[in-house]
């Protein structure tokens, strides 16, 4: 397997080489780097400057040869000059860090929600809620980016920011969204009419009663949950991963996860000091602290069941801290909702020029830049995952060895779970890495839109003026973070075919 | 809407039903005219051919294209007054187009022509790239498939070379390249970027294809290399391409109009339904119609695309859809 | 629920204690009633299964012969509950005198792999590919047992070894492409009788495989249902299986048994002409007189619209205006256990060769 591996990044590598070629090449010849100093009065002045650009750029030595050039400083580090005698390495940096950020949170985000919801759709096929999940697919496909994106700026942003000056909410939107979500509702859960109709008036009645809090609280004004909701998500979290990873078939799952959920509400009760202003590596710490105890919980508690009980605790383990994580989170909203003058949701760059607080503050910060950019571009590539996990799971599910495991008399969940799921996700691994170079591509163009200084615009100048190394730095950091997505999607391919593992 | 395809049937009096003496009904169906008979009832595939053609006809009839005139008399290059704050007159007076249907921009240009004129453009530029993918791709997807050895080495690597790339990447460069050298070349030098996902397609099948017992036959029997790939796997692998063509067709458009958006595409004063939105993105708040039009054109044309990639895929590939027994 | 060895299977389900029912004799294990299936497609409704009545005995070996789309696999599918939700099953399927059909789920997938076990047609694909032969074997014992896994591996290594396979130990780590075909179906073998079921339903088992391995495979089978006390309905295609395992044989057509009779009987002296038609079609070595095969000519009705009469009047030599008209029950022929749908079974009583019949059909033909 680590041959595979291997193999496969070194041949990466050498197509990557012969890629940035090309990308110098065309880059080169795509145009005149003169052709803003060739509109300077001054005849005399324009040679100047002329000659001092053919200097910078050596435009006198051919483009192969410049490559070669380029390509030694790379190894050296030095990412060369741009057409403005600036160092590029130090202009990447900064660009790098804000465009990986969102390119990475928006390939996570459609890969966990595109295979859910692709799964959940494959399941419920032809119900209602796997057509209009199969026309939003199509319609996302169909939206160009740029103008998703100067739209959820317009109504997400701007709108929205206008509307938290008195978040009510009115009757009729309240009735509009809670028939939405019956209709949702019982779609998604499906059974005969009698069971639809009670999920209906059920989900009905919760989400217009959530809504009608929301509004007479003003709840979205300073949002939170407070320890009752921690305590009911966490209980909730609890049954959830006992009923994904071991179902209720046998007790000690159940009990090790619930065991785990009220570990977890405990800490976060008298937890609240460490919280309060923490570092990242002392969350990650903390983190990897819980994952640790809910294993050693599942192990103490298991019994004979032990594998499933620490699964299902682990998986508990991490819901609960992603309810904490939004809850401490939420507690930091007031003293950021001041700091950014009552307009949270940002339209404009990465990060608030010159924003100061502690780890949850500058947390919600980067999440109000991060969050549209991501949404715009998160809606293509989870269409394309949840269109191919629903085809791979289809497939699968109709496959013979999920007619033998049903014959053996296993739980459907367990069918489903185990045998579908597992197989369904192989052939989405090779997706993952086509999808991750889609994803930063079409980072290039949102960026535009939101008016972030990342690598979009480094690639979009430096093109614009046919000035190669910057191009070619934007280059490097999107072609080598390729080759590494494609051998994380390697290794996941090798860890679930064991036909790949072992040859 | 919905994708049904096994919806209520359908009456149909063209079909091809016999019945027997023996009060046994015989279906006697071709390949092609069983692939014909389930894109038909492919619902959402119809409503997207319906709304295409419908586009199709309206950008070029109205404004006319080339030497050919149209019935509607304003140019989208010449400036006008501003009337009513350009606000778009359909539907204000009845069912009419009145005398700006779309509005018009600020220096009074009609909205209606522009976003025409937009439309004729991204479609041929959409096309060209959809028939310059097409034939590369299968091409080189069918000599790396059969011929196997160096000349599926040297061809897969250059495919890979390019998959690592980001289509957009590449695609913005040749269109920097290219893009002012006219319509034509822009849609051919993107075809030249975005084939390698339907050679890899096309490659897969001729591999499985090549292994088949009826391609051993026609060996056998001595038939040339030529006539194998176009008389016995090519037509075996025609549903794949007509399918990824068609979607290569909209993703065409959205490539389109996203290079227009970074100023690589079409230049003015010509327009195509990017660059009108590229041009236009700043009057969201104050003439949000500007936004508005091209944008429902693109996603109109893009959507019908690939429902009708979706129907054909459905139609050639039935697989997907039927209840195992 | 409570649990043991699986070695006592008795205790494996939840369900309530057996109570006898009107009609069933003290061995009788399995008895299937009318059962029709359906399934609805864009071309009408294909009634794959038209009533199907049979029983199965205490370690009695049912061999169920007929052509593809006889509806004997998707017979078989129905009683043990893994059709399609589109299929729609009637009638009923008495195991030991409850109707699984009517059982809860939670109650109809106990019995499943437990009481009832399946082996399939191709072994290449029954196995899922990324889990270990050893996991696979465990997770059968372990979804209807509580035991620790090392025991249930335990369990996986002995019905390894006892279906033949070789250092079964160390094969429980393997995967399943690291497995032969013929090897693959010993370890669907080993997997059906992990749990000593009542009932193994062998789908075709041999089909997929070479001619040699085909044998072994039956021996291994018919070796495995003598250690657990099992019976088998042995679907299949080929007469030559039948002839060498089955006790009793059902012939299936167009969704419906045509002659049901004791194995030997039945093959000695058939009572519907689709019956003779099968043994006249198949190639004999001993037979010096150099004579043609005899093919039954022509295909099966179409599922969908089937004719009013006999389903096999279009085929049959011995077709009347009656066969048009009205379509013969299952009806006792010369013998009480065998039975027969046929208007003319006297005609192939009456003859020493009643393959001959479809002689000058063939021969006439060419």
């Amino acid at each position: 397997m680590a041959v595979f591996i291997l193999r496969r990044f070194i041949i990466s590598t050498f197509t990557l080489l012969a890629a940035s070629f090309v990308v110098y090449f065309g880059v080169s010849i795509s145009g005149d780097p003169f052709e803003d100093l060739r509109g300077i009065q001054d005849e005399g002045d324009a040679q100047i400057q002329i000659a001092a650009r053919r200097e910078l750029l050596q435009l006198d030595v051919p483009v192969p040869l410049r490559w070669f050039n380029w390509l030694t400083g790379i190894f050296r580090g030095d990412f060369g000059l741009n057409i403005r005698n600036q160092d590029v390495s130090a202009l990447l940096s900064n660009a790098a860090a804000a465009t990986m950020q969102m390119v990475i949170v928006a390939t996570v985000l459609a890969i966990v929600l595109g295979v859910t919801v692709g799964i959940v759709s494959a399941l419920r096929q032809y119900s209602g809620f796997d057509y209009s999940l199969t026309f939003a697919a199509f319609l996302f496909y169909s939206l160009p980016v740029f103008w998703v994106a100067v739209m959820l700026k317009q109504y997400a942003a701007i709108e929205f920011n206008n509307w938290l000056r008195d978040p009510t909410i009115s009757p009729t939107v309240t009735v509009v969204v809670a028939l939405l979500a019956a209709v949702a509702w019982q779609a998604l859960i499906g059974g005969d009419r009698q069971r639809r109709l009670v999920v209906s008036i059920t989900s009905f009645a919760s989400t217009a009663a959530v809504l009608v809090f929301f509004s007479t609280t003003r709840w979205f004004a300073d949002p939170g949950f407070g320890t009752i909701v921690v305590g009911v998500m966490s209980v909730i979290s609890a049954v959830v991963a006992t009923y994904l990873t071991a179902g209720f078939r046998h007790r000690p799952p159940l009990q090790a996860a619930g065991a785990t959920a009220v570990a977890g509400v405990g800490f976060y009760l008298v937890g609240g000091p460490i919280l309060a202003e923490p570092s990242a590596w002392t969350l990650l710490g903390l983190f990897v602290l819980g994952i640790g105890a809910a294993l050693g919980i599942g192990a103490g508690l298991g019994g004979i069941h032990r594998r499933q009980a620490m699964s299902a605790s682990a998986l508990t383990a991490v819901l609960v801290s992603g309810v904490i994580f939004m809850d401490q989170l939420l507690q930091a909203y007031e003293r950021f909702f001041g700091l950014v003058r009552g307009r949270p949701i940002s339209t404009v760059g990465s990060a608030t020029p010159g924003f100061t607080g502690n780890f949850w503050e500058v947390g919600l910060d980067s999440i109000s830049h991060l969050m549209l950019p991501t949404v715009a571009l998160l809606l293509i590539s989870f269409a394309v995952y949840t269109r191919y996990t629903r085809a791979s799971m289809l497939e699968v599910m109709n496959q013979d060895y999920i007619r033998t495991a049903r014959a053996k008399g296993l739980t459907e969940r367990t069918v489903v779970m185990r045998h579908g799921f597992r197989n369904a996700l192989i052939p989405v691994t090779t997706l993952m890495a086509f999808d991750f170079g889609a994803v930063i591509g079409g980072a290039v163009i949102t960026e535009q839109v939101f008016g972030w200084q990342g690598m979009g615009t480094l690639f979009i100048r430096g093109l614009n003026e046919v000035d190669p190394n910057p191009v070619m730095a934007f280059f490097v950091v999107a072609g080598g973070s390729i080759v590494v997505f494609n051998m994380i999607a390697d290794i996941a391919y090798a860890y679930l075919d064991p036909r790949i593992r072992l040859s | 809407m919905s994708t049904n395809t096994e919806g209520p049937p359908v009456t149909r009096d063209h079909e091809p039903t016999q019945v027997a003496d023996d009060g046994m009904e015989v279906i006697a169906r071709t390949q092609g005219q069983m692939v014909l008979r389930r894109f038909l009832r492919h619902r959402a595939a119809m409503l997207g051919l319906g709304t295409l053609l419908f586009i199709v006809v309206l950008a070029y009839t109205s404004i006319g294209y080339g030497p050919f005139g149209g019935w509607w008399d304003k140019s989208f290059l010449r400036t006008g007054t501003v009337l009513d704050g350009g606000r778009p007159t359909l539907f204000t007076e009845g069912f009419a187009l009145g005398e700006h249907p779309f509005g018009q921009d600020n220096v009074g240009k009609d909205y209606f022509a522009l976003v025409m004129r937009g439309t004729q453009q991204s479609l041929v530029v959409a096309f060209i790239i959809g028939i310059v993918t097409t034939l590369l791709g299968t091409l080189i997807g069918a000599a790396a498939g059969f011929f196997r050895g160096r000349t599926e080495a040297v061809l897969m690597r250059i495919t890979d070379a390019m998959i690592s790339v980001p289509t957009l990447i590449f695609a913005a460069i040749v269109a920097a390249v290219f893009g002012r050298t006219g319509i034509v070349f822009l849609g051919i030098a993107l075809g030249v970027v975005t084939w390698t996902g339907l050679a890899r397609l096309v490659r897969g099948e001729f591999m499985a294809l090549r292994e088949k017992e009826f391609v051993e036959a026609a060996r056998a029997i001595g038939t040339s290399n030529w006539r194998i790939i176009t008389k016995h796997i090519l037509p075996n692998t025609v549903g794949v391409i007509i399918v990824t063509a068609t979607l290569a067709i909209a993703a065409g458009i959205l490539l389109e109009t996203a290079l227009s958006f970074l100023g690589l595409g079409i230049q003015p004063p010509d327009v195509s339904l990017g660059s009108l939105i590229t041009e236009y993105q700043t009057a969201m708040v104050s003439r949000p119609w500007l936004f508005w039009w091209p944008g429902i054109f693109i996603v109109a044309i893009a959507l019908s695309v690939n429902f009708i990639g979706d129907g054909l895929r459905d139609a050639f590939d039935p697989r997907q859809n039927r209840v195992r027994d | 629920m409570s649990m043991s060895d699986p070695a006592h299977p008795e205790d494996a389900t939840t369900t309530p204690p057996l109570d006898a029912v009107d009609g069933r004799t003290s061995d009788e294990l399995l008895r299937v009633e009318d059962l029709t299936v359906s399934f609805p497609t864009d071309d009408g409704l294909v009634q794959a299964v038209r009533g199907v009545s049979y029983s199965v005995r205490e370690r009695e070996v049912l061999g169920i012969v007929g052509e593809s789309g006889s509806g004997k696999s998707v017979s078989s599918m129905a009683l043990m509950g893994l059709l399609p939700k589109s299929a729609r099953v009637t009638g009923s399927v008495y195991f030991r005198g409850r109707d699984v059909l009517q059982l809860r789920e939670k109650h109809q997938r106990a019995l499943r792999g437990s009481r009832i076990a399946m082996i399939f047609q191709d072994p290449m694909t029954a196995l899922n590919p990324v889990y270990s032969i050893g996991d696979q074997l465990a997770e059968a014992v372990l979804s209807h047992h509580t035991m620790p896994r090392k025991k249930a591996l335990d369990r996986a290594a002995e019905m390894l070894d006892m279906v033949g396979i070789p250092q079964a130990r160390e094969r429980l780590r393997n995967y399943p492409h690291e497995f032969s075909g013929g090897m693959r179906q010993r370890v669907m073998i080993a997997m059906a009788v992990i749990n000593n079921p009542d009932i193994i339903i062998a789908d075709e088992p041999t089909t997929a495989l070479d001619v040699t391995v085909q044998a072994q495979i039956l021996e291994t089978l018919i070796e495995v249902k003598d250690a657990v006390n099992a019976a088998i309905i042995m679907i299949t295609h080929d007469l030559g299986v039948i002839a060498g395992i089955a006790d009793r044989t059902l012939v299936m057509y167009a969704g419906k048994p045509v002659e049901v009779a004791e194995t030997g009987p039945m093959f000695a002296n058939p009572r519907m002409p689709y019956t003779a038609g099968l043994m006249g079609s198949i190639p004999s070595l001993e037979d010096s007189t150099n004579e043609r095969l005899r093919p039954i000519k022509g295909t099966p009705p179409s599922l969908i619209s089937l004719p009013i009469g006999c389903a096999f009047e279009p085929r049959c030599p011995l077709s009347t205006a009656e066969c048009l008209e009205t379509e013969p029950p299952l009806t006792e022929t010369d013998k009480p256990d065998h039975v027969a749908a046929c208007h003319h079974w006297q005609k192939l009583a009456a003859v020493d060769d009643p393959t001959a019949y479809f002689r000058t059909e063939s021969e006439v033909g060419r």
